[in-house]
């Protein structure tokens, strides 16, 4: 019996434990809910529990992009960043855009389009000294594009740089320090007054959706908590199909015997550039879930060490196994927000103090050497082995 | 009996030493020939070039009746107008079991897409269960390749060519790490593939080289040194200087 449950989680029918478990998750929460329910779940953390859901969506893209495909990206937090920044454009410009118009409702003469974009310009790039509004911003007006743009601009900027790195044939850790300077290229361009996306500020106010201004924000959360439970389940759904095909075969045979796949007669490059475009899109989406919900972004998300941590999630759950990603995510991501939190009372031990917050960092980092060391499968190898030995 | 592959002054040096120096070699279509030479004298290196892992700095590679230049196209694309490689290691994918290293061998689309939608059919199980009892590892199908014996691993390797059908087979040392029955049934098959197929052998073991009963191309330092039936090169005093020794 032990045994089929472990084929059972293993199989394609994961898909079905997993769906279940976080239906049910979402379920209780809401019946927990300040909105819906009662009342003993706050916002803010039904906000980081839907944050949390998020972040085990790019979970499953570094999952399958390293533990299925072998290629250790450290630049997937950068496309869930510019997710982010697409639909934070949008969320920015079109509220602004609200309250000017409604600020001037009692004026005689309604405003033109002109007089109304130069008003947003002014409250959206004042920070940054300016007034204009830069040329990428000109769709920020149509929501039905910049959902095109969340899974276009991190899928063509994949693309690109894919294209380029697998034609050469880097692979190992000179990929892995390529996607890391493309990361911090990114993140060190958006630093940059002129990039026309605010510089250091970022953008803020994302958790205001516009033209909802009769939902609550206690609302808001558990839709975006219920939004972020189907997009989990949905791309689930997508990673399992892959990795349970004759595709996820190759790609898994791509990441242990490189020559053979070739050798066989598969492109390795499209199979790599597939894959790696897909987990570029997945985290593009994963990212424009995550903004509106945290409430602001600023070129710091998108840093080289939030990849770092991202890698360090799955390879504590365990690369290769789906769930070992989720649990990976979700059990770091919120043991790191309740350490760093500052709701645990520092240790005093009287010649030094334990403060949590400088600690985690440590904890985290042993935790990883200890899963390196004597789990390398991970959690999600545990899980395994235990079933496997009873 | 036409030309299958023909190899014309193709050379390759790596850091200044000339791996391959002028060598011309052409197979015909359903020969089996054997290669043979010492350590150094090329023979992987003229494989790497054939199969496109190398490319060389002088000469041409010519492939089939429409004389298509193998020089321009990437390892897939070879693969693809029908030339296959074993490797004198075996090497397989040896995370996955015997049964879906031969189902990622069988020729069918190779684009990302159609792999992903693909579903197994009676007609692709069959036809991997007929390899499977061709090498013998029918019993197997379902254990990882990285547990099976050297002689097996050497095995599936050649079932995964099988699985292609290519029109041309490179086979790197087929019987390293294989006992006395499993080299005779090895030569066995080979012959019996060369009936349908070209196939090329490189081996060190003169013994399994003489029961091939095949051509026998000897190559030194980068070149052909002689060619001809095993019994003519084993007289050939160059081939005894060089290789056989006196």
């Amino acid at each position: 019996m032990k045994k089929d449950f472990l084929n059972y989680i293993n199989k394609a029918n994961s898909f079905f434990w997993v769906s279940s478990i976080v239906i049910l998750f979402t379920l209780i929460i809401i019946l927990l809910s300040e909105a819906y329910g009662l009342n003993l779940v706050s916002t803010s953390f039904t906000k980081v529990l839907g944050k949390t859901l998020c972040l085990c969506i790019v979970a499953l893209a570094m999952d399958l992009v390293w533990g299925y495909c072998g290629i250790l990206s450290l630049g997937h937090f950068a496309f869930f960043g510019l997710g982010g920044y697409m639909i934070g454009m949008w969320l920015m410009f079109e509220r602004t855009k609200n309250i000017v118009v409604e600020s001037t409702q009692n004026n005689i003469l309604p405003l033109t389009e002109t007089e109304i974009n130069e008003a947003v310009g002014t409250q959206i790039f004042g920070v940054v000294g300016g007034a204009e509004i830069p040329l990428i911003w000109y769709f920020a007006d149509s929501l039905l594009i910049h959902i095109i743009l969340i899974l276009l601009v991190p899928g063509v900027l994949a693309y690109i740089f894919g294209w380029l790195a697998f034609r050469s044939r880097v692979t190992g850790v000179y990929l892995s320090i390529l996607t890391q300077a493309m990361t911090l290229a990114l993140s060190l361009y958006l630093f940059q007054n002129d990039s026309g996306l605010r510089g250091n500020n970022g953008l803020s106010g994302l958790q205001n959706i516009p033209n909802l201004d009769d939902f609550s924000q206690a609302e808001l959360s558990i839709w975006f908590l219920i939004l972020s439970a189907l997009t989990l389940i949905f791309t689930y759904y997508i990673c399992n199909l892959i990795v349970n095909s004759k595709l996820g075969n190759i790609i898994t045979g791509i990441r242990d015997n490189e020559t053979r796949v070739r050798f066989l007669g598969y492109k390795v490059e499209s199979y790599k550039l597939f894959i790696f475009v897909i987990t570029a899109i997945i985290s593009g989406v994963a990212g424009a879930l995550y903004y509106p919900q945290a409430g602001i972004i600023n070129p710091a998300e998108l840093a080289p060490i939030a990849s770092i941590y991202l890698a360090v999630w799955v390879a504590i759950g365990g690369r290769g196994y789906l769930y070992g990603a989720l649990i990976g995510a979700a059990f770091v991501s919120l043991a790191s927000s309740y350490f760093t939190g500052g709701q645990i009372p520092n240790i005093n031990f009287g010649l030094f103090t334990l403060k949590w917050v400088d600690w985690w960092v440590v904890i985290l980092g042993l935790s990883f050497v200890i899963t390196t060391l004597y789990a390398p499968k991970g959690i999600g190898g545990l899980i395994e082995r235990i079933f496997r030995r009873s | 009996m036409s030309v299958l592959l023909e190899v014309n002054g193709i050379s390759v040096s790596f850091d200044g030493f000339k791996a391959i120096n002028n060598l011309s070699f052409s197979i015909s279509n359903r020969e089996l020939r054997a290669i043979i030479g010492p350590n150094g004298a090329g023979k992987t290196t003229f494989m790497d070039i054939v199969t496109g892992k190398t490319k060389p700095d002088a000469g041409t590679v010519l492939w089939g009746e429409k004389n298509l230049s193998l020089l321009r196209m990437n390892e897939a694309q070879i693969v693809e107008v029908g030339i296959s490689r074993k490797f004198q290691k075996p090497t397989l994918i040896e995370t996955q079991t015997v049964f879906q290293n031969l189902l990622l061998s069988l020729k069918k689309l190779r684009n990302p897409l159609s792999t992903l939608f693909y579903k197994l059919s009676i007609a692709d199980e069959n036809e991997i269960n007929i390899i499977a009892n061709e090498v013998n590892l029918t019993e197997s199908l379902s254990v990882l390749a990285g547990q099976l014996s050297h002689g097996q691993k050497q095995w599936l390797e050649i079932g995964m060519l099988l699985a292609q059908k290519p029109n041309l087979l490179l086979i790197d040392e087929p019987a390293a790490g294989m006992t006395a029955p499993e080299r005779k049934k090895t030569v066995d098959l080979l012959k019996k593939l060369s009936k349908n197929q070209s196939v090329i052998v490189v081996e060190h073991d003169m013994e399994f080289v003489k029961s091939l009963e095949c051509r026998v191309t000897v190559l030194h330092e980068g070149g052909v040194l002689a060619e001809g039936s095993l019994d003519y090169v084993s007289q050939n005093d160059k081939v005894i200087d060089v290789y056989l020794g006196r």
